[in-house]
């Protein structure tokens, strides 16, 4: 049974802390929501799963399946069967939508993946999530509306078959109809490999579709209060703030910088230097 | 159709697949008598002189595929209302320095000029344009992946002359490299001559973007992977140039074979 195992998790990015000791088990067919105001860190954990360089483990560890990831490169930390989708994918230019997922396939497999058998299951994933059928052909993302760039994230995610998917914002950028194409896709490629799942929304119909068994709430940089499925609906009912008061949490400031209000006429960098001794 | 020797090429409105295979300097003549589609492989020559008047829609891809450094001085005419495409495959591991000259002669005619390079030693081109009529409108597009050891100098002039009214001139380069230490130096310019133009010209020479290759490698591909992919994405388009199927298919294998060949050095 393969598990997700964070202990005391720290990461940076530009020199800001952003986590500050998460702790969080995710066992496999496991449905975990991931919630909290913005900016308080869900991407960030997400990335830091992944490996995205812009951020920086300065403590703690991620293990899965019995392997230490923080020392594996991204791509193979994919193919032990990690996946984002991400909630702002980027678009490659040159780079046919084919050419990157049977590359993203063979990686996977001992033999190629013959060209016949890709296409098949290439057009089935294009009509499951009612993309265009020139999708193939087209260049990874570029051009997509969000929508569709946000679609094609799963169309990945139904081909690469991952143990572990983590969807960040998966649902911004889609049309109700769309959302529950989508969540339906995602239920329907669960249940088929019994993937576990993290999931970051604020979209508590998205959430309603997908049936997480957890909810763990991130607020200043920690898990601050865990529950299961009851816990997203108070939230969605009546937002933060009853998880402010109720454990005592401060609400961070947004760091801005001091600016020291100087009426015309006068030296405003004088101004500012009296202001600061 | 192989050719060793000076000749004259007559486009007659079929398509033509040609060899040029030969020990010295040869004088090429191409003469435009229909709309016509011409492949050039070039397996070995010193120096190549190319003479054309282009009359009709011409498409016309060089291959170059020689083992041993090669020189060219190419000069079109464009001497009616007619497109020309002209496009150079530079995928092979000898240098290359070439001069081409395209001149556009005739209210409404057009010339599209495209480089693909995949860059392991000196490639050289020297690249001039010329609007010499009202309502003509000239693009150069290069695109080049530099690799180890790889110098590229592209020299790209973009000609209204005056009194070339309503003419546009374009310019894109893109060099990508995926280490520090490769050279590529594209100098693009634009000579205007004349108010009622327009113009424009975008270059970027670089290493892929961390991010995108973040988002590549989150699907499990390496860096060598990766490589491979964007540098077949900046070349292949070169192959569409002829229409040809059979021609298209070669090429793409030729292309994907060496990208992995150099990506691998």
């Amino acid at each position: 049974m393969k598990k997700l195992e964070i202990k005391n998790l720290y990461v940076s990015v530009e020199d800001k802390q952003i986590l500050k000791g998460i702790d969080l088990e995710v066992n496999e067919g496991e449905i975990h929501a991931l919630m909290g105001p913005n900016g308080n860190g869900k991407s960030t954990l997400l990335a830091a799963i992944m490996g995205d360089p812009s951020y920086h483990v300065d403590q703690g560890s991620i293990v899965y399946d019995g392997q230490d990831i923080l020392s594996l490169p991204v791509n193979e930390r994919s193919k032990a069967g990690i996946f984002l989708g991400m909630q702002y994918p980027q678009e490659i230019s040159g780079v046919t939508n084919s050419d990157f997922l049977r590359a993203a396939i063979n990686v996977r497999r001992e033999k190629p993946i013959s060209l016949f058998e890709f296409i098949k299951t290439m057009e089935k994933t294009i009509n499951d999530l009612q993309m265009s059928e020139d999708l193939a052909h087209r260049f990874v993302n570029e051009g997509f509306s969000g929508g569709e760039k946000k679609r094609n994230e799963i169309v990945q995610l139904e081909m690469l078959k991952p143990s572990l998917a983590m969807l960040d914002e998966i649902d911004s950028g889609l049309d109700v109809d769309a959302i529950k194409l989508v969540a339906d896709a995602i239920r329907k490629i669960q249940q088929e490999t019994n993937m576990a799942i993290i999931i970051v929304s604020h979209y508590e119909r998205f959430l309603e579709l997908i049936k997480p068994t957890f909810t763990h709430v991130l607020i200043n940089g920690k898990i601050v209060l865990s529950g299961d499925e009851t816990l997203y609906d108070r939230i969605d009912k009546e937002g933060y703030d009853w998880v402010y008061k109720e454990l005592n949490l401060a609400k961070e400031e947004e760091e801005t910088p001091a600016v020291t209000r100087v009426s015309l006429g006068n030296c405003a960098v004088a101004e500012t230097m009296k202001g600061q001794n | 159709m192989r050719i060793q020797d000076n000749a004259v090429i007559e486009l007659t409105g079929t398509y033509q697949n040609i060899t040029i295979d030969t020990d010295h300097e040869i004088d090429l003549k191409i003469d435009s008598k229909a709309d016509t589609e011409l492949f050039f492989r070039i397996l070995k020559a010193k120096k190549i002189n190319i003479d054309a008047d282009i009359l009709h829609n011409c498409s016309i891809l060089f291959w170059n595929d020689s083992e041993e450094e090669i020189e060219t001085i190419e000069n079109y005419r464009v001497s009616s209302a007619a497109d020309l495409n002209l496009a150079y495959g530079e995928c092979n591991n000898a240098k290359t320095a070439r001069k081409t000259n395209v001149l556009l002669g005739h209210e409404h005619s057009n010339a599209l000029l495209s480089t693909a390079s995949l860059i392991s030693t000196d490639k050289k081109y020297d690249l001039v344009l010329t609007n010499n009529q009202p309502k003509t409108n000239s693009q150069i597009r290069n695109y080049a992946v530099v690799l180890n050891g790889g110098r590229l100098m592209i020299d790209a002039v973009g000609k209204i002359v005056k009194g070339a009214r309503k003419s546009e001139s374009h310019q894109v380069s893109r060099a990508l490299s995926f280490e520090e230490g490769q050279s590529a130096t594209i100098l693009p310019e634009l000579l205007i001559d004349e108010n009622d133009v327009q113009a424009s010209h975008a270059m970027s020479i670089g290493k892929v973007e961390e991010k995108d290759l973040f988002y590549m490698m989150s699907r499990g591909l390496s860096l060598k992977e990766c490589t491979k992919l964007i540098s077949l994405g900046y070349l292949l388009p070169i192959t569409e140039t002829i229409s040809d199927e059979t021609l298209k298919e070669t090429l793409r294998n030729e292309l994907e074979r060496k990208i992995s060949e150099l990506c691998m050095m």
